[in-house]
């Protein structure tokens, strides 16, 4: 008996507990907690006092965005944890950030739409930080099982919140074809995680990366498609983008701001990780694919976005295409030494199409909240009764189309700049499309501003548009930020120029 | 160990799989057919742990499980959701929005 | 002995996967993915992964296949999808080749690599009558050093699923949401 109990103290001795850097955690930790502390509060505060969530949700954000900002000014560099599964360097660092503040604007959208909708509103605050944990958590994951587990803490509640509209069957169907591609993704880009498993023996990306091309590059390449097509469905890349339109359409509208922004930057920053720091010598795996998903994405987005009449719906487009522009630097991100002026693109693009379009959000929120409608028409003469909202709203149709000097301008440049560098034909030939395509999306941008500036106003009605004081407040920023990020681009390409990736191309 | 015929069943697991996510029309049978997907990942990764002698896969697996669990029981939280509004599962009714 | 353990698991595995997806009856289905789910779990007590393999069985054949056949109950059997009024013909052949497609280039891209993916490990500690439970104890270890942080995760992840379900399938009546605090 007391030779048994001993043989297990014998064992279990010679166990080592992991070392813990809490600090380099503590982003994650003050979410985490965060989330126990609505749930509590939201469980034991009646009625009346509910609209104390929203403001403790913001406040646990602006909390765990100290850290972020505590780790980036200390210089102890890259801190690596649980054998290099999770790093914080300052490509995490500075995406985390952006998720953080993403997640704090998307609040400000929020508290006035649920407000007035019949929704659960502690519920909702709970899910929206859970979601910005996975998202956080997907910035430093650096191998596979706390990729799929971060992927899956992000998309999970995004599913929840996308259907929260519970009376709503537009909303409910949202929910569920975004549940369902969005499962059906995970599933085929754990398959391809198998195989990479069982390729290199250790989940962990940096060994992945150390595999060279040989006897099984065949089983190679097919694992590297499915993970990057599971990805594609997170990012809505063309053809796996047919869930956006609907679900962006149908979820309560920051929900859709949320999804669009915070959403598909994270699945940026997983298909940055695992292909920079996973597959960096199987560029002619990945090349071509991205180089036909960014041309496709394109494309369909803007042709698509010209025939909606509907202003969420073609923002959904516009967002789908805005993703191609995106993906477009990693087209020729493995030709030669270009691999870090693809990522600086994609962060900068990542960072002024974050500000923007939740700017387009804001909008959109304050303006129905008047019109009751979301048909572009009803835009019409905005700028007689409500001049601030349009002259705001110009400014951020300008930024995503591209027009200098707004932040979406910085954003193309930089893409544009990465694929000119490469000096390929591909390269050329990408840039060529992307160009064609910026011309295409004058037209839907340009169409709502001509609705602003030169439409009469839809049934005469020239009341006062009420804007929240959050809304206003989330107008300011975003407006400050794309006007800042166009006028003095160094600010923005700084935080590009930060962000290398540890252990990208085995560096 | 059989470490061929052990991906084989994995890989035609899986593509009766995606077979049945492509074909079935009913939301829950659709559910079904991804967990069959996850489970021919599991068959891989367990193959892989015993080739490559480390438990690595094998926890990897029991993280599929675990997340299984979480994602089935939201999605059937959304099919109950949506049949209490309209009175069906089909993903056919499903088409509020168009375009 | 080995090869025919897989050989019978392979089979039930199989026989059950085709189930799930012709079967009209979703109770059928339900059924036919247990087939599979204990398939699967017999291949892996095969070799010798205990632990995943009793996880298999409750987790996925004890609940999830339970939540799927509850669901199914709640809805009524009825609803089970009619398949002469299939508005999308082309949608099954077309089906059936992506899949055998898909199939085939995996199973193309194993054989081309199969020198390289033949070479066996030393295989994993696996359960002796001296050691009994070796097996779980290295897999303890992996999760509670390497994987420790996911563990964690895995966790609030499932507190937040079950939180979310219960919103989502709690009934409203009225205009209000306070009824039923």
């Amino acid at each position: 008996m007391f030779a048994a109990l001993f043989s297990v103290f014998v064992t279990a001795a010679d166990w080592v507990s992991p070392s813990i850097d809490y600090h380099a955690l503590a982003p994650e930790i003050i979410l985490a907690g965060g989330v126990v502390v609505v749930l509590l509060l939201d469980l034991f505060t009646s009625e009346n006092n509910k609209w104390m969530l929203g403001p403790v949700t913001s406040f646990t954000l602006l909390g765990s965005f100290i850290p972020i900002l505590t780790l980036a000014l200390s210089d102890s560099g890259t801190r690596s944890l649980f054998d290099g599964r999770y790093v914080v360097d300052n490509f995490s660092l500075t995406m985390k950030g952006l998720f953080v503040l993403a997640g704090y604007l998307v609040v400000l959208l929020s508290s006035d739409y649920l407000r007035e909708g019949d929704f659960y509103e502690g519920e909702y605050w709970i899910l929206m930080l859970s979601s910005l944990l996975g998202m956080v958590m997907m910035a430093s994951s650096r191998d596979l099982v706390s990729i799929f587990v971060s992927l899956e803490f992000l998309s999970i509640p995004a599913y929840m919140m996308a259907a929260w509209r519970k009376r709503d069957l537009r909303s409910n169907e949202a929910g569920v074809k975004y549940f369902l591609l969005g499962v059906f993704a995970s599933a085929l880009m754990l398959y391809g995680m198998s195989l990479l498993y069982g390729i290199s023996n250790s989940t962990l990306l940096t060994d992945i990366g150390k595999y060279v091309s040989g006897e099984m590059s065949a089983v190679r390449a097919v694992a590297i498609l499915f993970v990057v097509v599971g990805f594609a469905f997170k990012i809505s890349a063309v053809p796996f983008h047919t869930w956006a339109p609907d679900t962006y359409e149908g979820a309560p509208t920051p929900v859709t701001a949320f999804l669009s922004v915070a959403s598909k930057a994270a699945g940026f920053v997983a298909l940055l990780t695992v292909v920079y720091v996973g597959f960096p010598n199987a560029s002619e795996v990945w090349q071509p694919v991205f180089w036909i998903f960014a041309a496709l994405t394109m494309t369909v987005g803007n042709v698509m976005a010209l025939r909606q009449t509907n202003i969420v719906r073609m923002l959904a487009y516009s967002s789908i295409s805005q993703g191609g522009f995106i993906l477009m630097p990693l087209a020729i991100a493995g030709e030669g030494d270009s691999a870090g002026a693809a990522l600086r693109a994609v962060v900068t693009y990542l960072l002024v199409y974050a500000a923007t379009n939740l700017g387009v959000f804001a909008v959109v929120i304050a303006v129905s909240h008047k019109t009751r409608s979301g048909a572009i028409s009803s835009y019409g003469g905005l700028f007689s009764y409500a001049p601030g909202l349009a002259i705001v709203m110009t400014i951020f149709m300008a930024s995503l189309a591209g027009i200098p000097p707004l932040g979406g301008w910085i954003g193309k440049f930089g893409s544009f700049q990465a694929l000119v560098s490469a000096g390929t034909t591909w390269g050329y030939a990408l840039a060529v499309i992307g160009a064609v395509n910026t011309v295409i999306a004058f037209g839907y941008y340009g169409n709502v501003m001509r609705e602003m500036w030169m439409r009469p106003v839809p049934d005469g009605d020239t009341t006062h548009v009420v804007v929240p004081s959050a809304i206003t407040v989330a107008l300011g920023l975003t407006t400050f930020a794309t006007l800042l990020m166009g006028i003095l681009p160094g600010l923005v390409l700084h935080f590009g120029d930060l962000a290398n990736l540890a252990g990208a191309f085995g560096g | 160990m059989l470490l061929n015929e052990f991906l084989f069943l994995g890989a035609i697991l899986f593509c009766i799989g995606v077979y049945g996510v492509i074909v079935r029309k009913n939301a829950v049978l659709v559910l079904m057919s991804i967990e069959l997907i996850l489970n021919s990942v599991n068959i891989n990764l367990l193959a892989f742990s015993l080739r490559n002698g480390s438990a690595d896969g094998q926890t990897f697996a029991l993280y599929v499980i675990a997340v299984a669990a979480a994602e089935v029981g939201i999605g059937l939280a959304l099919v109950l959701l949506v049949y209490r509004n309209s009175r069906s599962i089909s993903l056919d009714d499903l088409s509020e929005m168009k375009g | 002995m080995g090869l025919f353990v897989f050989v019978c698991a392979a089979a039930m595995v199989l026989v059950g996967a085709v189930g799930v997806v012709t079967r009209n009856n979703p109770v059928h289905a339900a059924l036919s993915l247990v087939l599979t789910l204990f398939g699967i779990a017999v291949l892996f007590v095969a070799n010798n992964a205990h632990f995943l393999a009793a996880v298999q069985v409750i987790v996925y054949a004890g609940a999830i296949v339970v939540l799927f056949l509850f669901v199914i109950m709640l809805l009524g059997v009825d609803q089970a999808e009619d398949l002469s009024l299939e508005p999308l013909t082309v949608q099954r052949p077309l089906a059936l080749v992506v899949s055998i497609g898909v199939t085939g280039v995996i199973i193309a891209a194993v054989l081309k690599s199969q020198d390289a993916l033949f070479a066996r490990g030393t295989g994993i500690d696996s359960a002796t009558l001296q050691d009994a439970d070796a097996n779980i104890r290295q897999l303890s270890r992996s999760i509670f050093t390497d994987y420790v942080f996911a563990f964690e995760v895995t966790s609030v992840l499932l507190l937040i699923a079950v939180v979310g379900t219960v919103v989502m399938s709690r009934r409203q009546h009225g205009q209000h949401v306070e009824e039923s605090v």
